[in-house]
């Protein structure tokens, strides 16, 4: 389709997201209403750019809310740079996303796979990059994770998660991850916090591919659009 | 007459088919003692209910069409919109919801929220119409009020907060809790019109307070002096909680939940307490209109009866004693006798007969006030006209009109049929604006069309009944399009010379896609190559052009024509000359301009056990539908998908067999999109082929 252009143009090139072979687990922290289904959905947004079919797997929210915010955060990128066609895009966009709902109780490893494959054996939709916002990290053990870690590796997918922090929780992994996640920041290769600063929302990454990083990422989320700048 | 606005109530109710809102419907008017007699949707005793004034849902047991009818209770003014329940008939709905301040949302016990009451939901979220819902058919077998209440907050997502706990389920039902006032509430007599208050149950009344205390907690929301009550340990007052209840559904950020069974006569006089406590009145809610005479800027009606009048048609009728336009007065007062304009035509007519519609009766009136719903006699007009006093010239913001996606060809068997069928047709498309009918023609043949099968065998089924008119009914047809995807130039000579005066005309110029709009005409001609007299003579020709398009004689849209030269010559070119020529040019820029077919695609949801989720996605991707997300709640699913029109005709039968009746699907009209290329080659050569046959 040729929207790598337009990908790579994409601030978020600075992580090494997106890449072949890319079938870690990916991890977005940040306390309620920060914007981490903002950044979630670029990621996603960015893999469909990239050529991928993206599954975004959305607990305890509607499918019409969802989908909301991909059409608010398209128009963004509409809007920032001149496309000569955007039905096009919003068609190619449409076809390579699908918005799965869970409640909460009813989300397991086993529902899920069994889910997508339903898609894949019938040759309806075969994603390349999983997202799963409003997963539940408190209410969830290790086993779980490593659960879902392993169904990624057979299926060869990426995987993107988000978990929401709370500000009086001063646990932190040595990385600097913090609660819930302190205790499973090991399988992640990458991890995004979300931390607002004097009229900035910075996004500070902790983990990129497996390095941790000790230098700014230089990434800002403009807090009136929710798009993702350099700083 | 009563004049106090804050105590007028328009509502509608609306619902999935069978969730009961007929019944219910009778059970108010029996209880505000509008009717006498109590009639089954289904009785046995023939009659039927009163709001289905049609035959023909009598005996289909739906309502079909919206009747407005007027009741009081307890000092309030209620005119109640009955809404019909299929998505087919959805301008019914939308045309409804517009002239409503508040509605009930009736959900069955059993089914729960189905997908109709998804789409009704977002219409009146669309609509911004508060709501009240009402879980009815607590009698029968299965009944949960408490999961349904639940679903209400996970398929709808609305903040859906009991306001009653059932007194035993099912066929042990006795009556209910009422949890603001925290008493019982038994309903005795023959049809439950004696509501007597007692002492909650002493084995439900652990459950009550911790009910009562959840309802509060949402409630106290939206209100401080609640709120504070509630800190300090105290015990509300009623009148507290219910303002905060009204202030939290007006917002549209509470739905309040009340639960009975309209049939075994219990909950509705409870229901009716809550339309008046909670629903808006007229002046609670804030409507606009366009002035026309300022380039239709944005107005707030008043609501106020001593301004002029603005109001509108929303609904025509044709009933027994000739042609009735139900009308929504916004502001000012409408009195027999008056003179009102029509701002659409500018018409003027005077006000004949006024009357109060309680379903096919009607009670004669002198005047109607602001706020309130009435029907006028012999009136012209089309639904959806607005009437204004003669100083005001403004039009009640255009309703959205979905365009047809489906035709078909009819035939009447005889002379007779003839007549009648167009008599029929006449009236159908005054009453309901996405119901279209042409003479196609080259075909000779009488085409209807509309939003979906079931919208068509509708008003099939009522030419038999009402007209009598027998029509031959020809095979379901989607409402393809045409349009162009790239820049092309033209430059056409029309000449013609055979004998006394000749043609002559020359057009140049390019067609251009359009993005939004079907057809825009630019003249950018400089230096008078083409006779100013014969620009329009042009415009003329290109607007014919539109009507059949060349790949599959579908009508085409989104295109801009700009014309910059052609030349004329002083005796041949003429009017039809231009006309002729700007013909040609379209044909040959319309070829080079990338033409393609664009066909309806519709928003489907399929809702069923998730046992099938897996066939149900299949079935829709065999169908070139695009799956937009699952919904997955235990062992429910919904898919929603988009999906070709023409790919869905008997997809009902294709459920049925693939789930064992398990699943159910709605859909409605979402957009035009492009046809790929393999089913595009298909039209083409199905449409050479019929022009051969021809």
């Amino acid at each position: 389709m040729g929207y790598e252009q337009l990908a790579n143009k994409n601030p978020l090139r600075i992580l090494k997201i997106g890449k072949e072979g890319a079938n870690e687990l990916g991890l977005i922290m940040a306390r309620a209403g920060l914007g981490k289904t903002a950044l979630l959905v670029q990621i996603a947004l960015d893999a469909i750019l990239l050529g991928n079919r993206v599954i975004h797997v959305s607990i305890g929210q509607s499918i019409e809310k969802t989908r909301t915010w991909y059409d608010d955060i398209l128009r963004h990128i509409l809007q920032a740079h001149s496309i000569t066609r955007p039905h096009e895009l919003i068609d190619m966009v449409q076809r390579h996303r699908m918005i799965m709902t869970f409640k909460e109780a009813s989300f397991n490893r086993a529902r899920l796979e069994e889910r997508l494959n339903d898609l894949i054996m019938q040759d309806i939709f075969k994603p390349n990059c999983l997202v799963i916002d409003g997963f539940d990290f408190e209410g969830t053990d290790r086993a779980a994770i490593e659960n879902i870690k392993e169904m990624a590796e057979t299926m060869s997918l990426q995987v993107w998660f988000s978990a929401t922090c709370h500000r009086e929780d001063k646990r932190f992994s040595s990385a600097g991850v913090p609660a819930p996640c302190h205790e499973v920041d090991d399988l992640f290769g990458t991890v995004i916090v979300i931390k607002p600063e004097e009229n900035k929302i910075r996004l500070n990454l902790i983990k990129n591919r497996g390095e941790v990083q000790t230098t700014d990422a230089g990434l800002d989320l403009d807090p009136t659009t929710m798009m993702i700048k350099k700083s | 007459m009563k004049k106090d606005l804050q105590k007028v109530r328009n509502i509608g109710i609306s619902a999935h088919i069978d969730s009961g809102k007929t019944t219910l419907t009778e059970r108010i008017l029996f209880y505000t003692q509008r009717i006498h007699a109590i009639h089954e949707v289904r009785g046995k005793d023939g009659v039927g209910a009163t709001m289905d004034s049609m035959e023909l849902e009598k005996e289909r047991g739906i309502t079909i069409q919206s009747a407005a009818t007027y009741c009081s209770w307890k000092d309030f003014d209620i005119n109640i919109i009955d809404t019909p329940g299929h998505v087919d008939f959805t301008i019914e709905v939308e045309r409804a919801l517009r002239v409503l301040d508040g509605a009930v949302l009736i959900l069955c016990s059993v089914g729960g929220v189905q997908s109709q009451s998804i789409t009704v939901n977002r219409q009146m979220t669309r609509y911004k119409v508060p709501r009240i819902a009402f879980i009815n058919k607590c009698d029968r077998t299965g009944a949960n009020p408490n999961r349904v209440t639940q679903q209400l907050r996970d398929k709808l997502g609305l903040n859906a907060v009991m306001l009653q706990l059932p007194i035993g389920l099912e066929s042990d039902m006795e009556g209910l809790i009422d949890l603001v006032t925290m008493k019982a509430v038994y309903f005795d007599g023959d049809q439950g019109e004696k509501v007597r208050y007692e002492e909650i149950p002493e084995h439900l009344r652990a459950d009550a307070e911790a009910k009562r205390e959840e309802m509060l907690d949402a409630v106290s929301m939206f209100s401080d002096e609640l709120m504070e009550v509630i800190l300090e340990e105290g015990t509300p007052s009623v009148e507290t909680i219910n303002a905060a209840i009204r202030r939290g559904t007006l917002s549209l950020q509470l739905t309040p939940v009340m639960i009975g069974s309209a049939y075994k006569n219990k909950g509705v006089q409870k229901l009716l307490d809550a339309v008046n406590a909670y629903l808006p009145s007229p002046t609670d809610v804030e409507n606009t209109a366009l002035d026309l005479d300022k380039g239709e800027a944005e107005i707030v009606v008043t609501n106020n009866p001593a301004d002029s009048l603005i109001a509108l048609a929303f609904k025509l009728e044709e009933g027994r004693y000739g042609q009735l336009t139900y009308v929504r007065t916004y502001q000012g007062e409408i009195k027999k006798g008056d003179t009102i304009v029509n701002s659409r035509t500018g018409k003027k007519v005077k006000v004949g007969r006024l009357v109060r519609m309680h379903a096919d009766q009607m009670e004669e009136i002198e005047e109607a006030g602001s706020g309130d719903i009435i029907a006028l006699f012999g009136i012209d007009c089309a639904s959806g006209d607005t009437f204004c006093a003669d100083s005001i010239n403004v039009s009640m913001s255009s309703m959205h009109v979905p365009v047809p996606v489906i035709s078909l060809a009819i035939k009447p068997v005889d002379n007779k049929a003839q007549v009648n069928m167009s008599k029929a047709l006449n009236r159908f498309s005054k009453e309901d604006p996405t119901f279209k009918t042409f003479v196609d023609h080259e075909t000779n043949e009488t085409i209807i069309s509309g939003m979906g099968e079931l919208h068509l065998d509708v008003y099939i089924e009522r030419m038999k009944r009402e007209y009598k008119a027998e029509v031959e009914v020809g095979a379901p047809r989607v409402a393809f399009r045409e349009t162009i995807t790239q820049r092309a130039d033209f430059n056409y000579t029309h000449k013609k010379q055979t004998g006394g005066s000749g043609q002559f005309g020359r057009v140049a110029g390019y067609l251009e896609p359009l993005e939004e709009g079907e057809y825009e005409f630019v003249d950018a001609i400089v230096g008078g190559s083409i006779p100013r007299e014969f620009i329009s003579s042009c415009d003329k020709g290109f607007q014919k052009s539109l009507d059949k398009g060349k790949l599959t004689g579908s009508p085409i849209t989104g295109v801009r024509v700009v014309i910059n030269d052609g030349s004329s010559h002083a005796v041949d070119s003429s009017d039809i000359a231009f006309q002729l020529a700007a013909i040609g040019g379209f044909k040959e820029g319309f070829s080079k301009a990338g033409p393609v077919i664009m066909e309806p695609i519709m928003k489907v949801a399929v809702e069923g056990p998730s046992e099938f989720q897996g066939a149900v996605m299949g079935s829709i991707n065999q169908r070139r539908g695009i799956i937009v997300g699952t919904f997955e709640e235990g062992n429910y699913t919904v898919v929603e998908a988009e999906v070709p029109l023409s790919e869905m005709f008997g997809y009902s039968t294709v459920l049925r067999s693939l789930t064992q009746g398990k699943a159910e699907f709605t859909m409605e009209f979402s957009t035009y999109k492009q046809v790929p290329r393999s089913v595009s080659e298909e039209l083409m050569k199905a449409y050479e082929q019929e022009k051969k046959n021809k």
